[in-house]
């Protein structure tokens, strides 16, 4: 009854606001593309001009999207959607339209706010720099890519911007291109994620051939009235998909091009790593979750996968992603590096959590991630700054003195990322955690807690040796705090990093995915709306703070310990080290996890003799087929026939009249016969 | 007949009777006040003159696009379709008479922009009936302008020799036409559309019927210059100025595909025999289909040979003569309106770049584009869109053209019948990019050429050839905008 009338109230005071919510998404949308267009052709000249236009747009795309939030999510109104007709090419029909519910528009905040921080920090991190307006064409082009992911309502649409979201990350990656590494990084990022998406445009054309649509709405619905719609390929279909979301958010085995990618810009860095490209392929599966939830049903071929479904298999990979990145961050030593692999690690988290049937979990600690890695970027992009661009830990030390407001900022999202209680990162990591044991999965939720051990030690590891003890070379006793424009964003970022749980956003979420099905779970079985919150909100603090603990204890209180077995190892190891003493310790199992356990050289092994192969034999069909008999073999043929019509086209009209007449004579003959 | 009827005659052609006022006022102004003035004033004068009349013409257009009519026994058939064709020719034409501000090939440039109009007058007679005598009179009118812009430059030898080969070639082709129809109408008694199309049937196996069949699309052949009946296009596109050429591309491109299609659809469907692999059964598809065929080798292999822009543009339309042909075999109007229309702004765009770069360097080969980037970088980039469209690379409008022309195709008959010709026609596209990307390689590759300074065409070209630029991106990228008119 309340809800309803919620409802009613929100419908009707819609107009207040705009007439069509769906206009002021689209018109989010195009506000970045707006400013990128705008730098390029008109105020391409001046470093001052670019960064207002890109921020302005950037700054309004967010209040926008929070005017969106206000409506879409503290309100029940339904979800919209805004096609137009794009093209149509016999049955296929593509619409290019937006998605505004509870979702996107949670999404579109997370994109626009992370986006808007990392442009107004940029400003002082890309200071000098010669190409500072293209800098901030490429945020900007970036930012609207992802948005378009974030609204579209279609496969076709969202792969359009997954693309987009391709190009402008090769452009930023690559953005210092005189640089070979920065170049090379860019390549193998943009190569590594056209293979996820060749995999993705497959599962959109199967479920285009078995359904019919490539509409988002339209295929849930239809799946929704007959699931067995995709028939033997559903799995397929699924799987196929999520190669996409492997490509973009890193999942093994093609997980090598994030790392690399640090190559770039450190704000770069923070904006891919924290709010769009790696996000992308999570909310994607989150987007088109009810694909997954159709009966298991595999081709003949494959019949031996038996009762496993596409989610188990994709659980598996996110778990095992998590795993292995998490080890390999344990021995890096760059700065960028080691939240690198962590951003890794996260996300086979987040994709685990989707695995395990937790779009909502998966989606909320994306959310919590978004606000403390951006930080954590954003002040490791401080430290470097500081340290005239020394990367190594090892040469660090001793910053928490001359960097304090980086250091207390660091520190906090370094506590949110390792979990610690009531940060943020505890709640998501705690939502993760249930989503797995609920669902059945007790061997991922016991990786799931291993895991977040070894977050607490390797983070702990990074702020022990960068920030205490003492100054390990001449840059870092030299260093001093970053400029304003550097160090506010960081404070912004704080905020949400610490108090973003506080708001129920995990039960706003579990309400978004689980209430039309009836299927309530989590730890929100009843739904709170953000008013009743804020009227309420001295009493909820207390609930909020330590519900967990109440609701479901095992994870809550598994994961504190995990966070404090983590810490205590590295306080031990770490505190005041002069050297890491693990590798003495592990031998040469350290030595593997320092090198990315050999994988890019396996790649290299396996992969680089085989394309060889294939281009030597390319090379051959080129140069005797293509070139000998097709091209120099149509150049003679051409020739010859050049010549024949040269006679032809002598310029004589009696000859023209005479073939006129002889054709006319000649397509009768042949047609009569 | 009642005067009712010739009121409303004459309120529907509206737009038509703008477009001759139009031709009037341009001669009149022409005559009256600019004697003593610079050409390049007249010129822009003129084409002023038409675009305010042409845009009038437009605005009656838009106002009564949803009209529908058939008045005096199909000699005016109005629909919706044919409206926006008729504005795809206004436009056409307006670019066209912009172009002549580009190179003073003649002195009496009023006269000539007139004849624009005029030609223009004639193709909107021409889509908008179904009577083959006002087929055949409007044909003449557009054709005779046409002869006349292609000799214009009377101070070359060239240009008289291409409009002597266009107007006596054209003249037989109209014979062949005109004995065509003679032929249809002995065998139907009918020179309606409609009529022939209920009574032609009865005659589906007569030799008679295939040779009028073949005699009238001979004509049309000549129109759209289709192998065999291909000869006089490159001589009249090298000879004549460049917005004869232009038009030539262009609007009587447009107008002459969209009757064919109707003449062929509407006035034709139970003669159709077939051209499907291995059923091969007299009948304008037959005709068609062989015609398509030799235009696309043809057209594509030699234009592999051409040193010269102008020729290689004429084999190029040569080849698209025979895509769009495609699109008529599959029966599918938007298919052939939107390829049709494509082309034609394509084809007034790449014009529109040969005038300002032959006005301005004198070269007329394909070399006289080196290094273009450096020299106008606007003519370049626009250059370089309307050859990928032409090569058919998406998302320009080039390739949905294609896409529709082939899809249309295909899907006629049963059991794809017609994929020889449609894996022709891919084959054939691949070929042409070879010669397109010759052209774009001087442009964006070759070294600019010693003491070759800045191309810039005037502000009002610039504008036009950057919008139709536009144009082939937009409605390439979102074919929806301009097919769901055609529909």
């Amino acid at each position: 009854m309340d809800v309803h009338a919620a409802h009613n109230a929100v419908t009707a005071a819609a107009p207040a606001f705009s007439s069509r919510p769906e206009d002021i998404a689209w018109f989010i949308l195009l506000l970045p593309l707006l400013a990128a267009a705008g730098i390029t052709l008109i105020v391409r000249r001046s470093n001052f001009l670019a960064a207002t236009f890109s921020i302005a747009a950037t700054v309004t795309a967010f209040v926008l999207s929070f005017v969106l939030f206000l409506m879409f999510g503290v309100g029940d109104a339904a979800a919209v959607t805004s096609p137009f007709a794009w093209l149509h090419a016999g049955e296929l029909a593509v619409n290019l339209g937006v998605t505004v519910d509870k979702l996107s528009t949670l999404m579109l905040l997370v994109v626009t706010g992370v986006s808007a921080l990392v442009q107004v920090y940029s400003v002082g991190y890309m200071h000098g720099d010669r190409s500072f307006p293209r800098f901030f064409i490429g945020l900007s082009l970036f930012t609207f890519s992802m948005l378009g992911i974030v609204l579209a309502d279609n496969f076709v649409m969202m792969f359009l911007f997954w693309e987009l979201v391709g190009v402008s990350s090769w452009l930023l990656i690559g953005f210092w291109y005189e640089k070979e590494s920065a170049a090379d990084a860019a390549k193998k990022a943009f190569l590594t994620n056209r293979l996820g998406d060749f995999g993705f445009l497959l599962g959109i054309i199967i479920i285009w051939a078995a359904a019919g649509t490539v509409n988002f709405a339209e295929l849930s619905q239809k799946l929704g009235a007959h699931p067995d719609l995709l028939g033997s390929l559903a799995s397929v279909a699924g799987l196929l998909v999520f190669m996409g979301a492997m490509g973009k958010s890193a999942q093994f085995p093609l997980h090598v091009w994030l790392p690399d990618a640090m190559e770039g810009p450190t704000p770069v860095s923070a904006l891919i790593h924290a709010a769009t490209m790696v996000a992308a392929g999570v909310y994607m599966l989150c987007r088109v979750f009810f694909l997954y939830q159709v009966e298991t049903a595999w081709p003949a071929a494959l019949a031996f996968f038996g009762s496993i479904s596409a989610l188990d298999i994709i659980g598996g990979i996110g778990a095992f992603t998590a795993l292995l990145a998490a080890l390999m961050a344990i021995q890096q030593n760059d700065i960028k590096r080691i939240l690198a692999y962590s951003t890794l690690s996260q996300l086979g988290y987040m994709v685990m959590a989707v695995g395990c049937g937790g779009p909502d979990a998966a989606m909320y600690h994306l959310t919590t991630h978004a606000g403390f890695k951006a930080l954590l970027f954003l002040g490791a992009g401080s430290v470097i700054h500081a340290c005239h661009h020394e990367q190594d830990i090892w040469k660090m030390g001793g910053l928490r003195k001359l960097m304090p407001k980086t250091f207390l900022t660091f520190a906090l999202g370094t506590a949110a990322l390792a979990g610690l209680p009531p940060l943020s990162g505890f709640y998501s990591k705690d939502a993760v955690l249930l989503a797995a044991l609920d669902n059945g999965h007790p061997v991922l939720f016991g990786l799931g807690v291993l895991i977040a051990a070894m977050t607490t030690f390797y983070m702990l590891r990074l702020v022990l040796v960068a920030f205490l003890g003492s100054g390990r070379s001449e840059a870092a006793g030299h260093a001093h705090e970053s400029p304003g424009a550097m160090t506010w964003p960081l404070v912004i970022l704080a905020v949400p990093s610490v108090m973003l749980a506080w708001v129920p956003l995990g039960d706003y979420l579990t309400h978004h995915f689980f209430t039309d099905h009836g299927h309530v779970h989590g730890h929100g079985s009843e739904v709170i709306s953000f008013g009743a919150t804020i009227s309420a909100a001295f009493g909820l603090v207390n609930h909020i703070l330590f519900e967990p603990f109440n609701h479901a204890p095992l994870p809550a209180f598994l994961g504190t310990g995990a966070l404090i077995i983590g810490a205590w190892i590295a306080v031990t190891l770490y505190w005041n080290a002069e050297r890491d003493p693990l590798p003495k310790l592990l031998g040469s199992f350290a030595r593997g996890m320092r090198n990315r356990f050999y994988f890019d050289e396996i790649y290299e092994a396996i992969f680089i003799p085989l394309h060889d192969l294939v281009a030597r034999l390319a090379d051959w069909f080129d140069r005797w087929v293509v070139g000998g008999l097709a091209v120099r073999g149509a150049h003679g043929s051409t020739e010859l026939l050049g010549r024949a019509l040269r006679i032809v086209q002598s310029g004589n009209l009696q000859t023209y009249t005479f073939f006129f007449v002889a054709g006319v004579a000649l397509v009768v003959l042949i047609a009569l016969k | 007949m009642t005067n009712g009827d010739y009121y409303q005659l004459l309120k529907l052609l509206a737009p038509e009777w703008t477009v001759v006022g139009t031709v009037l006022a341009i001669l009149f102004a022409d005559l009256q006040f600019w004697r003593n003035r610079s050409v390049a004033w007249r010129s822009a004068g003129a084409a002023s003159i038409l675009s305010l009349g042409f845009a009038a013409a437009a605005g009656l257009l838009i106002w009564k696009r949803a009209v529908t009519a058939d008045l005096l026994g199909g000699t005016l058939v109005l629909s919706p379709t044919s409206q926006y064709v008729k504005l795809a020719l206004l436009g056409l034409a307006i670019v066209t008479a912009w172009l002549c501000t580009e190179g003073e090939f003649t002195k009496h440039v009023g006269e000539f922009v007139a004849l624009i109009a005029l030609a223009t007058a004639g193709m909107m007679f021409l889509v908008s009936t179904e009577n083959l005598l006002m087929v055949f009179v409007a044909l003449e009118l557009v054709s005779l302008s046409l002869y006349v812009m292609t000799a214009f430059n009377k101070r070359s030898p060239r240009s008289a020799e291409a409009a002597l080969k266009y107007f006596l070639f054209g003249g037989m082709a109209a014979a062949f036409t005109l004995f065509g129809f003679s032929f249809l109408y002995g065998l139907t008694g009918s020179i309606h559309l409609p009529t022939i199309a209920a009574k032609i049937s009865w005659h589906a196996g007569d030799p008679l019927t295939l040779v009028a069949i073949v005699l009238v699309v001979a004509g049309f052949g000549f129109k759209i210059a289709a192998v065999p009946f291909h000869l006089w296009a490159p001589d009249a596109y090298e000879g004549a100025p460049a917005p004869a050429a232009a038009f030539i591309a262009s609007g009587s491109k447009v107008a002459s595909f969209f009757v064919l299609g109707k003449l062929l659809s509407v006035g034709l469907p139970g003669v159709g025999g077939s051209g499907a692999w291995k059923a091969f059964s007299p009948g304008w598809l037959a005709v068609v289909a062989i015609l398509a065929t030799a235009s696309m080798i043809f057209g594509n292999l030699a234009a592999l040979a051409q040193s010269s822009l102008r020729r290689l543009l004429a084999y190029s339309a040569i080849a698209h003569a025979g895509y769009a042909l495609l699109a008529i075999i599959g029966g599918s109007q938007p298919a052939l309106l939107y390829y049709a229309i494509t082309y034609a702004v394509t084809s007034v765009g790449i014009f529109g770049v040969v005038a300002v770069v032959e006005n301005r360097t004198g070269n007329e080969d394909i070399a006289g584009l080196a290094g273009l980037r450096e020299r106008s970088f606007l003519l370049s980039v626009a250059l370089s869109v309307f050859v990928l469209s032409l090569a058919g690379v998406p998302p320009l409008a080039g390739f949905f053209g294609k896409f529709y022309a082939f899809a249309a195709a295909a899907k006629l008959g049963s059991s794809l019948g017609y994929w020889w010709l449609v894996a022709l026609a891919l084959g054939a596209s691949c070929v042409s990019l070879f010669y397109y990307l010759q052209v774009l390689k001087q442009v964006w590759v070759a070294p600019v050429p010693e003491g070759q300074g800045k191309v810039a065409g005037g502000w009002v070209v610039s504008i036009l050839l950057a919008l139709l630029a536009l144009a082939v991106l937009v409605t390439g990228a979102a074919p929806e905008l301009l097919i769901r008119f055609l529909k």
